[in-house]
Formats: C-alpha cells, structure tokens, sequence
C-alpha cells in the first residue's frame, strides 16, 4: 500500500506541484457535493488536458489508489463524493471552449466548460445548447455527460444524450479513446458514446465533448398558471399532453417552493397560490401564438385561476429565475434538503404527489414538490436541519418511502440526477441480480477493475468490499492517515 | 449566534451558525466568484470558504494559515450573493470571518496589525489623511497622460497611472451647492475619506448634476468615514464607532436623502442597521438613517425628470461590486447613460464581474488583483470603447492602472462625471 507521500509524488509528477491539493483542511473543500453526504478524499488534482488526466489515472492505478471524478460539485446523488477517499480529478481547469462551428452546428468544449457558458457562446451564431439543467449557471458538461443530465426544456429536445455527438474519454485504465463521432448520426460500430453517458463517472474522465447545437427558436410564449391545489396543476399536465400539444417545457412548483423562491428571488410568483406551472412554448410565431390559446384553455378548464403570460423578455427571464433558483431557495426556510428524482408515469401524477403528501405528514417533514411535470419526474425535497439528532434517518426513510410509491406507480428512481451515492441500494426494486451483474459486466470493459468511482450506481458493486472509515475518524487521523 | 464547540476566538462577532448553515452547498455561486475562475480551486469559492467557516464554527477544523489564505484571497465582492437562490448573507459571514482572522491570527500578524492601524490612525483621521493626499495630489498634477504612457517599467507606469487627474480642489465636509433656483429638496452628500482628497471633482460633478435637478447638496460637519473599509478588514468594533458618527452627523430631517457617490460607502451605509443592530441605543437610528442612503444613480434615477445631455462617444458602463452585488443596482446606471444623445454604450461579457481593486485588496493580493485587472483590459480593449465608467473610487483606479498598464487608451470617469459633461455639453450647445 502507497503512503501519502508516494501519491504525492506521484501526482505532482503527473500535473505539477501547483496542481495537487493535499492539505488536510484544503481537502476538506472536496468532501460534498450538492447532496449531505461527504466523505474526504486523500488529494485532488487539477489537471488542465487530457494528457494529464491519463498521467493522473495511471498513477493511482499503479499505486492502487481511489478515483473519483469531480466536475462542479452541483450533483445531487453523491457522484463527486469520494466514497473510498483516494484521489478526486477536477475538471476545474479544463474550461475551454474550443470551438463553435455554425456551420455544423457544434460546439467542441472542454468538460469542466460551464452548461450554460456554451448556449452563451453558441448565441451570437443563432444557436444554442438544450439541455438546461436547473443549475445550468455552474453544473458542467463534464458532469452532465456523466449523470446524463435533463432540465425543463429536455422536454421536447431529449437530454444529454441526445445532445452529444462525440467524446474523448480517458478510460478508467487511463487509456486516451474517441466515442462517437461529430456527424448528425452515430458512428458505425457499438454506441459506446451512448454506454458512457449516464455513467455517472464510473468508467472514465470525459475529456472533451463535442455537442449538438440547435438554432435558438424565433419565438417563445411562456405561460404562468396559478392554480388552488397541486391535483388541478397535475390534471392540467394530463390535459394538455393528451391533447397532443408538445410544449418546450412544464414545470410545477408547489407552494412551499414559490414561497421560497418569491422570497429569495423576486419573480413575480403568486405566494398564496397551491401551485403553479410554467409552460413554454416555442417555435414559428403563428403556431406558437395558437398553442399558448390552447394551453391557457386547458388550465382554465382544469381549475387555473388565473394563466399570466409573460409580457417580454425581461419578464420570461424572471419566471424562469425563479424556477431555476428554487431548489437553492429552499435554503432559506431549511439547512439543509434531501432531493429525490423518481419519475411515474403522467397519469400517476396526482395519486403520487397525494402519497408524498401523506410521508411529509407521517414522518412530520415538510417537502417542498418542483419537477419537470411534463415528464412525471417528479423532485420531492425534504427539509430537515441536519444538526437535529436522527434527522437524516427519519428523512432517509421518508425518501425511500417516496422512492418505493413511484415504484409501485410503475416509474424509476432517478430521472435525471443518478443513483449514485446513496440510492443504490434501491436498485433492486428495479432490476433483477442478473441485470444487475450484466451492468457490471460494462465496467472492466473501460477498464474499471473497482478503484474508479467505487460504490457508486450498482450495490455492493465492484470495489465496494468493505467500506471506507467512518469520516470522523478519517478526521481525527488527519495528515498521518495512509491512504 | 456561534454553537459551543466553535473555534471561533471572538465570539462576540463571530459568524452566525444561521448564516453559515443557511448555504447548501449546491455550487451555484462558483462560477460567479471571479477567485475560483482564476484558481479552479474549491476553497477559493464562497462555497469552500463558507464550508471552512461553517468547520470551524463546528470545531471541526482548526483555522491553519492555510485556511487563512483562502479567506484573504477572498475579494468580498459579493458576487456569490447574486448568484446564491439561498440568500447567504455572504459579505456579512466574511466580514465576521475576517473579525476571527484578525483576533487571532495564524499568519501575518504584523501585516495584519499594521493594516488595523493604517485603518484606524491614517483612513479615519481626516487630517492625518488629507496630509498623506498631499503627494499624490502634487503628483497628479505633473503627471500628464503622456508622460505616464511613457514610464518604464511597467508596474511603475500602473503606479503613476492610478493616480486620479484633474480632479482639482479636495471636497470637504462645509462644501454645499444650491441649486439656481427653487430648492426642491436637500440632501447629505457623503465627501468620505480618501474619495474627498482625490475625487473632488466626483464630489462637484455629482452636485451640479443635482443641482440642475434643484436639489442643494450639502456635505455636512461631523461626518467621517464610513467604516467600509474597517469591516471588510473583521474591525467591526472600529466600523461600528464610525457609523455612529457618520449617523449623528447626518440624520437630520433636513435631508431628504444621504448620497453617496462610492459604491463601497454607500453599501456600508445601507447596512449600518445591521452592523448596530445589536446595540439597543443605535438600532433604530441605524435603521431609519441606512433607509435613507441612496448610490448617486439611485437617487438621480428616482428624481425622474429630463434633463438635456449630449455627447458623442462610447463608452462601457463596468459595475462597481458593491453597487451590483451588494445594492443590486445594474440598470439606474445604465439608464442615465443611454438617456445621453449621442452616447453609445458598449456591454463587455465581464462588466458585474470584480476588476481586483476591491477596497484594499490590490494592496493586499497583488498578484489576483493584477489578474483580473488584466482580465478587464482584455475586456474593455476588445470592446472598442473610449469611456470607461464606474461607480467607485478604487475601481475607478484601477482602472486607471488598467489603461497606464496595457496601453488601452480611455479615458476613465466616474458616472457623475460622465453625466455632468454631458449635461454642460447640452446646456452650451442650445
Ligand atoms: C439547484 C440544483 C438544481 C439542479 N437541477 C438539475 C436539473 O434540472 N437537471 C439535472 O439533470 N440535474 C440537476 N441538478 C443536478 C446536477 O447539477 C447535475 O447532475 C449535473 O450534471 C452535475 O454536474 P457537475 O459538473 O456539478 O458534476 P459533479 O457533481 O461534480 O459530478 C457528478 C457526477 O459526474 C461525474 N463527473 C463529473 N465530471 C466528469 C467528467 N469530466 N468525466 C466523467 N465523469 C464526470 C462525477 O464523478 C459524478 O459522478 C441540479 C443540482 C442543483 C444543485
Ligand atoms: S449558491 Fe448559496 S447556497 Fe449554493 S453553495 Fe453558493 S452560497 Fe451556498
Ligand atoms: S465575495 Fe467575491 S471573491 Fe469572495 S467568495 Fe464571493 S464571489 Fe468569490
């Protein structure tokens, strides 16, 4: 077994002195993610290309040490944490947008480019990047190839996935390979570009990303409908599918969530009302002018008091503020949230969100409910304060206990933020061992042979043995703690 | 208040759990903080330096010079505060930090103790201050654009290049401007402590252009400086001795507002009610006093009115932080200068991010100072603009020091100044 100091070494050697973080209370800024769970990694670097990256993979294969992707941190399954400590790889460094071409509308970035830098980029050429996750200001492209990452106008367009056309990965063996390739249609041969995306970092560092652009719509509608209770939001959801309209987005947002929000961030949102949806429509005026009508129609039909549409842009852009800041807005009424992602079908909307409502009531936890209705993916958010003794388990069981009625409803775990860290455990309800240990096949294909990313996705997956120390005692050992 | 395992060696100012446990680390804030854009490092993020604080206030970490270090690169530009949907009162937890710091520091303790001095025995004491003006002021005036351009080497060249030009005569507490005719209201004008000696022509544009909205501007007796400065530095006992006397000074019905040209000043100002909120015989004056505190682009803005302005150029308006992030005003600026006729103004891509001057901060972190200074000048060059404005006096340096260092040939105003030849260049063409 490698001493610090040998990884040390071994690291700088690999990205320089300046580039390898190791001191323990620097280390501490690497121990969370978006979610509450931490755990602190031996040492991280900040590589800034690909070559370092492959240096740093092979010299933590060498000395058998931990990996443990990190993009922004924003993620909301654990992802980044560094479950059996070891080294964390930060794409920090790796920022540059290397190019956009209008012409075949792509973008090549590297992955630690912010999500929404490329849309800003991509604008002055009349295109942009879809998928636009709620965190799209910091959350990177890196870290959506790897959770496969949606966001409220992946309805229409499709998530990551469909938006990647080609990658370069260093695998977890540290081998430099291209997925994929930057044509509209996927290369000849397997679709790896489609396996490693949603890995959740679990087969290799994503390098570089060369993404589908879309030419920005001529004309966008968003509509504001403010209803009494969250039934009458979700019937209006069914209705408006059912009546074959495909808006750009349908967002809901209950009322603890607009309180919030309109508190943090001034958009405009009705405090009192039991729930609202943001719907946007987009595409050639005329159309859109119609299906607004037609959308407003159906709201109103379903119990809407009041449909709002957005005067101007200023004004769309604070719905929208609103929305995209309301989980981070949470943090005003709680210290902390646990965030769930399950998705259920459309038409179990309401009986779902009537069971969220009776686990908030039976294990006396407020959830605040906002999700991408359009898709059924459904983000109860538990508040708790997790100084309060037995807080986190009360809401740990109150989240398997949602995570259990989608389920049953007929959906899955997770529609767009991972299973990683902690929801793994779950995974059983979906899938068969059989199915299971077939996933696992995938990983030493990449060469994972369980030191990259470990413990993350499958249960008592590859290199999940015995877990790591307790984070306490990984504290009090401090600097003489082996790695 | 600061749990009983804290670390913290002042609790009486030590960061409030409240406010600590307020962030949930969901990392939207990262790519505003213009420290870890530079430094791709964690802990140079208000995410990271909120986390080290809330380990502290835990005791679960010691603070080690290496901790400091991350807290002193911090800018407290207040950036992460727009960008954060939790409403972390980050500017108040670093201030609160920086207290700690200070206390008991773990590294510079002589830089740190002399700075506490330079603050308290030179930037609060007018006169002592007016005394050390004296030299840049003498300098200012044999320093042509010209003769800067041509220092060698470069970093003297910045030094004489930040020195404000042709800004005459110092303004004082005394000065007052009446308006030609009818006295519609009267306002406080706050002259400051170093702004006064160097920017007195900031000080007689703003008053012109009030009083050709027949406002009088007074600058009364008493007032002092605002203490900005002493909080970001952790001297909250010393900040809060300043805005009692700035408040006893100035909070006279007489005044319909305070004005406030400097952004730092004027943020400071509009949180004395929460810098004395403690104290049981000033909250309520603070309170009232810091309602009445407006930015000189708030208060021009809210007087409505037209008044003609001309001048053709373009210019690019760069946010002050503290008028951005810690007032939120971005658009009152901007309005006044698109209201000019014949004035273009440009949008850079960087224009609410922190150009690296930040009070003392180019002082104390040259070296990310320098980089985001430099990081502007790409900016404002690639922007073809001839007018740089700004709402502040140590961006208004720094810019300065920006067009000296690269070469980027503008010319660098204050708002009030820009406005105030507009609105004279108006008045002599009729
Ligand atoms: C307020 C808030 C709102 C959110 N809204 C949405 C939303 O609407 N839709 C949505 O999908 N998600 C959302 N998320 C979750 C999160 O932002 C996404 O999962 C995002 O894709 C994570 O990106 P990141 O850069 O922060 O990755 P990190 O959190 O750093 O990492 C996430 C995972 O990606 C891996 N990874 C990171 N970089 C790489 C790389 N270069 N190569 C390989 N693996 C890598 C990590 O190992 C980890 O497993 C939200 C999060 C927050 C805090
Ligand atoms: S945005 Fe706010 S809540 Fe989120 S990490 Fe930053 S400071 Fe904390
Ligand atoms: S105040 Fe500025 S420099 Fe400091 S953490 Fe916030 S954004 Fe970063």
């Amino acid at each position: 077994m490698a001493t610090r100091r040998d990884l040390i070494a071994a690291l700088s050697q690999a990205v320089g002195n300046e580039a390898v973080i190791w001191r323990p209370e620097d280390v501490r800024a690497y121990e969370y993610d978006g979610t509450v769970e931490t755990r602190l990694p031996h040492a991280v670097v900040l590589p800034e290309t690909a070559e370092q990256v492959a240096a740093v993979v092979a010299a933590c294969n060498l000395l058998q040490v931990p990996i443990t992707p990190r993009g922004a941190g924003t993620g909301l399954s654990g992802g980044a944490v560094a479950r059996k400590r070891g080294v964390v790889i930060s794409t920090a460094r790796m920022n540059r947008i290397i190019q956009i071409d209008p012409i075949n509308r792509l973008a090549v970035v590297q992955p630690g480019v912010a999500n929404l830098a490329v849309s800003l980029a991509a604008a002055s050429s009349g295109l942009f990047y879809a998928p636009d996750p709620s965190s799209q200001k910091a959350c990177t492209i890196g870290g959506n190839v790897a959770e496969n990452a949606g966001g409220p106008h992946c309805l229409a367009l499709g998530v990551t996935t469909n938006h990647v056309l080609a990658m370069e990965v260093v695998t977890a063996d540290g081998t430099l390979v291209r997925l994929g390739s930057p044509t509209p249609d996927i290369g000849p041969g397997y679709d790896l570009r489609g396996a490693f995306i949603g890995s959740e970092g679990t087969l290799g560092i994503v390098t570089e990303v060369t993404l589908r652009l879309l030419p920005l719509p001529a004309s966008i509608v968003t509509l504001l409908a403010v209803f009494d209770t969250i039934e009458q939001a979700s019937e209006s959801v069914s209705a408006i599918i059912g009546a074959g309209l495909v808006p750009a987005a349908i967002e809901m947002m209950d009322r603890v969530t607009l309180q919030a929000a309109e508190a943090g961030l001034q958009c405009g949102y009705p405090p009192d009302a039991g729930a609202v949806l943001l719907v946007e429509v987009d595409g050639i005026a005329d159309i859109v002018e119609e299906q607004a009508g037609r959308i407003r129609a159906e709201c109103l039909e379903h119990g809407a008091m009041e449909v709002r549409i957005a005067e101007d842009d200023e004004e769309r852009e604070r719905l929208w503020k609103g929305r995209k800041g309301a989980i981070g807005a949470l943090g005003r009424i709680a210290p902390n949230y646990y965030i769930l992602d399950g998705v259920v079908p459309r038409s179990r909307l309401v009986e779902t969100m009537a069971v969220v409502e009776r686990v908030s009531a039976a294990y006396n936890l407020p959830i605040a409910n906002v999700f991408h209705a359009g898709d059924g993916n459904l983000h109860p958010c538990v508040l708790f304060d997790d100084r309060e003794p037995g807080a986190r388990q009360r809401v740990l069981e109150a989240g398997e206990a949602i995570m259990r009625a989608c389920i049953d409803a007929g959906g899955t775990l997770s529609g767009e933020h991972g299973i990683g860290y902690e929801k793994q455990q779950f995974m059983g309800w979906l899938y068969s061992d059989e199915d299971m240990e077939n996933m696992e096949r995938l990983r030493p294909v990449f060469g994972n042979e369980g030191l990259f990313n470990p413990c993350k996705i499958l249960p008592g997956g590859t290199g999940c043995g015995e877990m790591a120390h307790d984070a306490a005692a990984i504290r009090a050992a401090g600097q003489d703690a082996y790695v | 208040m600061a749990s009983e395992h804290s670390h913290w060696p002042l609790l009486a100012d030590a960061p409030a759990d409240e406010d600590l446990s307020r962030c949930v680390h969901c990392g939207l804030c990262l790519t505003a903080c213009p420290t870890y854009l530079v430094t791709g490092k964690e802990m140079d993020s208000p995410r990271g330096r909120i986390y080290l604080a809330r380990s502290v206030a835990e005791g679960t970490l010691l603070t080690t010079p290496t901790v400091e270090r991350h807290w002193d690169l911090c800018l407290q530009c207040r950036a992460c505060e727009t960008a954060c949907p939790s409403g972390v009162p980050y500017g108040r937890i670093m201030e609160h930090v920086r207290a700690q710091v200070a206390e008991a520091p773990q590294s510079d303790p002589v830089v740190r103790r002399v700075r506490r001095l330079v603050l308290r025995h030179i930037v609060a004491r007018p006169r002592v201050l007016a005394a050390a003006a004296l030299l840049p002021r003498k300098l200012a005036g044999l320093l042509t654009r010209e003769r800067v351009a041509k220092l060698k080497p470069k970093p003297l060249r910045r030094l004489a290049g930040q020195i404000p030009r042709g800004q005459g005569a110092p303004v004082r507490p005394g000065f007052e401007l009446r308006p030609a005719g009818q006295e519609r209201a009267r306002v406080a004008l706050l002259t400051g402590c170093i702004m006064g000696e160097v920017f007195g022509e900031v000080h007689r544009a703003t008053a012109r252009v009030l009083a050709r909205r027949s406002i009088a501007v007074e600058a009364v007796e008493g007032q002092g400086c605002c203490g900005a400065l002493h909080a970001h530095d952790g001297d909250l006992a010393y900040a809060r001795k300043l805005a009692k006397k700035n408040i006893a000074a100035m909070e006279s019905d007489r005044f319909a507002a305070v004005v406030v040209n400097s952004a730092g000043c004027g943020a400071a100002m509009k949180e004395y009610d929460d810098l004395l909120a403690a104290d049981p015989k000033w909250a309520a004056r603070a309170a009232a006093f810091s309602a009445k505190v407006r930015d000189f682009s708030e208060y021009v803005a809210e007087l409505g009115g037209e008044v003609p302005s001309q001048l053709e150029t373009r210019v690019t308006y760069q946010d002050a932080c503290h008028l951005a992030h810690a007032q939120r005003i971005t658009t009152q600026p901007r309005a006044l200068l698109d209201a000019i006729t014949g004035c273009q103004r440009i949008e850079t891509a960087g224009a609410d991010r922190c150009c690296g001057a930040a009070g003392l901060y180019s002082v104390n972190q040259p070296a990310m100072s320098g980089e985001l200074r430099q990081r502007k000048a790409v900016e404002i060059a690639a922007s073809g603009a001839q007018i740089v404005t700004t709402a502040n006096p140590g961006c208004h340096m720094q810019y300065l020091a920006a067009d000296a260092e690269s070469h980027l040939d503008v010319e660098v105003l204050h708002l009030a100044e820009l406005i105030d030849r507009a609105e004279a260049a108006a008045e002599t063409s009729r």
